[in-house]
């Protein structure tokens, strides 16, 4: 089939351009590749750049002034430049210099939007009727290759949450690979204190529920290392703090404090979360969008503590697991899991939502937007597994606005341990949950139009 | 059948369709001779180099073209010939002209060829010729495609390894976990893209043919 032919093929050039290399003549056959050495790059000019520092450039490239030209080290500056995400076009070439021998070494940038949205959020449920929120990234800062990002997301009255991040991904300190980042939340949310999802408090009156009342003000400061081109290890320190407030319900029903549910969970009153995190990122992965190629093995361990000045002595962790993997036609399977654990005296919001990992929740759950919780399920579980399949279909690349579409067709199985308590029915004790979206590659950010999450609203 | 059952045959449908559309490969004039009771095949490439192959050839670096034509049934099934062709173009900014190494089972070890002018080159790139496919006897009775993938400045999946730097914004939850959900469901804040490395892969299929189209030359 074409795809054994060009396989055959491949290796027959190569078999040919093997044999050529140590054998030949180099009178008779001279290499063209060697044939640029001899001229010195006398001068390296960027052109077209408008926001991207010249010395941030310079930073990624394999050749320097003064240096024979070396088509191979140019290759691989543009192939560097190109990984960046900061152009959509890098291109190369050489003019005369000053002097016989002597080549200016051109780099022509074509810069990209850089400023994404990270995070779209319109939605309805029966306690909150509407609501939204943007995130927006930005991901060449001041043309220093930083990332900065900010998001918010509101419900009036009682909800809303903003959340900020600045991170640089290549510190310059030492000549070690180091990254920084900090990133800061604020949140006033509710969660629904009637011990079961459904209950006779929410009918017709959600404003009458007993609830729990939070807020969270902090923020995290995070140092690392790239011990190698894929990989992130990093090491951080994160201070919240708490204010948490129950509010019976208008006819008196006190707020419940049942097992697995937010209200249990949280100190009442003025409280802090002071933990150390640690994560362990490696990231193979031919692309972001529509992988195809490549593993990502994510580890994230969080230590809350007394003796570090918080309230809540606890630990979490997570693990998540992706591969991917090329099939005919260009289709995409992707493969994925995932595991968490949190053990002792650890805040609702440190825990697992299980509708976070879920395509869809049959009953009131719903994913958050920003952490924040919008429907009337407060359950947060203390473990969590995953397991799940992708199937992806491209429809077209290269388009003008829509680079690049697929269809993606998913399943997934979740397991909580607040599970049976989210079974009032038998489909909704179904651990299983589908997804069937378009996906889109856009200048301004990636989408994903799913009938997953329309079911989730629905159902 | 269910609504939602024919839903999902026509979203099935929609997605063949458009992954096949996707994969199609075009056609190239392209030629059957028999030489010494050889095929030799000779291919119009004009249509598959892009309209600014002047600016690429002249960057005075060293640009690849690596032309593959191989020998299908017109059914499908495995190649019963194979041919691989490598060439290098160099334009020298001092010297004003351009150099061709050509790699081929023919000149494993490579032949150069200078062109002082562009038309020169040009004639010579865009006509791909003493493709040879194999002795004419192996096609038969059969119906045969030849299937050629012209490619500009491959660059290795080894190469992209090489070049790839993890400086992707990492999740803005510090805590880990899933993106915030949402109606249109923007999926995260990637930066980090497969890099379009400016290669050209460009894939065409000749016309049919059976043995009694090859005549002698």
């Amino acid at each position: 089939m074409p795809s054994t032919a060009l396989a055959l093929a491949l290796a027959l050039t190569a078999a040919a351009v093997g044999r050529a290399a140590p054998g030949s003549d180099p009178a008779a056959a001279p290499d063209a590749r060697t044939a640029s050495r001899r001229y010195v790059v006398e001068r390296i000019r960027f052109d077209g750049l408008t926001r991207t520092r010249p010395s941030e450039i310079r930073r990624h490239l394999s050749i320097a002034e003064g240096e024979l030209l070396d088509d191979q080290a140019v290759l691989l500056s543009r192939l560097r430049l190109l990984q960046l995400g900061w152009f959509s076009r890098v291109e190369t070439h050489v003019e005369r210099g000053s002097a016989r021998g002597l080549v200016t070494l051109v780099f022509e940038f074509t810069e990209r939007n850089t400023l994404i949205v990270t995070d779209l959020v319109i939605g309805s449920t029966g306690p909150q009727p509407a609501y939204g929120g943007l995130g927006l990234s930005q991901g060449n800062f001041l043309g220093l290759g930083l990332a900065l990002g900010g998001a918010f997301v509101y419900g009036a009255p009682h909800r809303f949450a903003v959340r900020g991040s600045f991170f640089d991904p290549d510190l310059a300190l030492g000549g070690l690979p180091l990254v920084f980042g900090v990133s800061g939340i604020a949140l006033r949310g509710e969660e629904f204190a009637c011990g079961e999802p459904e209950c006779n408090a929410y009918r017709g009156n959600y404003g009458g529920a007993p609830r729990l009342r939070y807020d969270r003000l902090g923020g995290e400061v995070t140092f690392g290392i790239r011990p190698g081109p894929f990989e992130r290890l990093l090491a951080g320190y994160r201070l919240e703090r708490v204010g948490a407030e129950l509010l019976a319900g208008s006819a008196g029903q006190p707020a419940s404090l049942t097992p697995y549910t937010a209200p249990a969970l949280v100190r009442t009153g003025r409280s802090w979360v002071s933990a150390l995190t640690g994560t362990y990122d490696r990231d193979t992965r031919n692309d972001l969008f529509f992988p195809t190629q490549g593993t990502r093995l994510a580890l994230n361990i969080v230590f809350g503590s007394e003796a570090l000045g918080g309230d809540y002595e606890y630990s979490r962790y997570l693990l998540q697991l992706e591969s991917d993997h090329e099939l005919p036609h260009g289709h995409g399977l992707r493969l994925f899991g995932a595991a968490g654990a949190a053990q002792g005296d650890a805040p609702f919001f440190d825990r697992f939502y299980a509708a976070d990992f879920a395509y869809f929740s049959i009953g009131p759950a719903l994913g958050r937007a920003l952490e924040l919780n919008f429907s009337t399920d407060s359950r947060y579980d203390a473990y969590l597994a995953l397991l799940g399949a992708e199937y992806g279909v491209p429809l077209w690349a290269r388009g003008s606005f829509f680079h690049r579409g697929y269809v993606a067709i998913g399943g997934r199985w979740l397991y909580t341990a607040a599970q049976p308590r989210a079974g009032r029915t038998p489909a909704s004790r179904s651990p299983f949950s589908g997804e069937l979206a378009l996906r889109l590659d856009t200048p301004v950010g990636s989408f994903n139009l799913s009938l997953g999450y329309t079911l989730d609203i629905f159902l | 059948m269910t609504t939602d059952r024919r839903s999902l045959i026509l979203v099935a449908v929609l997605a063949a369709a458009a992954a096949s559309a996707y994969d199609a490969p075009r056609s190239l004039p392209t030629s059957f001779a028999a030489e010494g009771g050889r095929i030799v095949t000779t291919v119009d490439l004009a249509a598959a180099f892009p309209s600014d192959l002047r600016k690429l050839l002249s960057s005075g670096l060293t640009n690849v073209i690596a032309l593959h034509v191989a020998l299908l049934p017109e059914g499908g099934g495995e190649p019963a010939a194979i041919f691989g062709r490598e060439i290098d173009v160099l334009y020298d900014v001092w010297e004003e002209r351009w150099t061709a190494t050509v790699k081929d089972p023919a000149a494993p070890q490579g032949r150069t060829l200078t062109f002082e002018r562009w038309e020169e080159l040009r004639a010579f790139l865009r006509e791909a010729r003493g493709i040879d496919l194999g002795p004419v006897a192996e096609l038969g009775d059969g119906r045969w495609v030849a299937q050629t993938r012209l490619e500009l400045n491959p660059v290795s999946k080894e190469l992209l390894q090489r070049t790839r730097e993890f400086i992707a914004n990492p999740a803005a939850a510090g805590r880990g976990g899933p993106p915030s959900r949402s109606v249109l469901g923007a999926m995260a804040s990637y930066l980090l893209r497969g890099a379009d490395s400016g290669s050209d892969v460009h894939v065409y299929r000749s016309a049919p043919f059976t043995a009694r189209e090859v005549r002698p030359r």
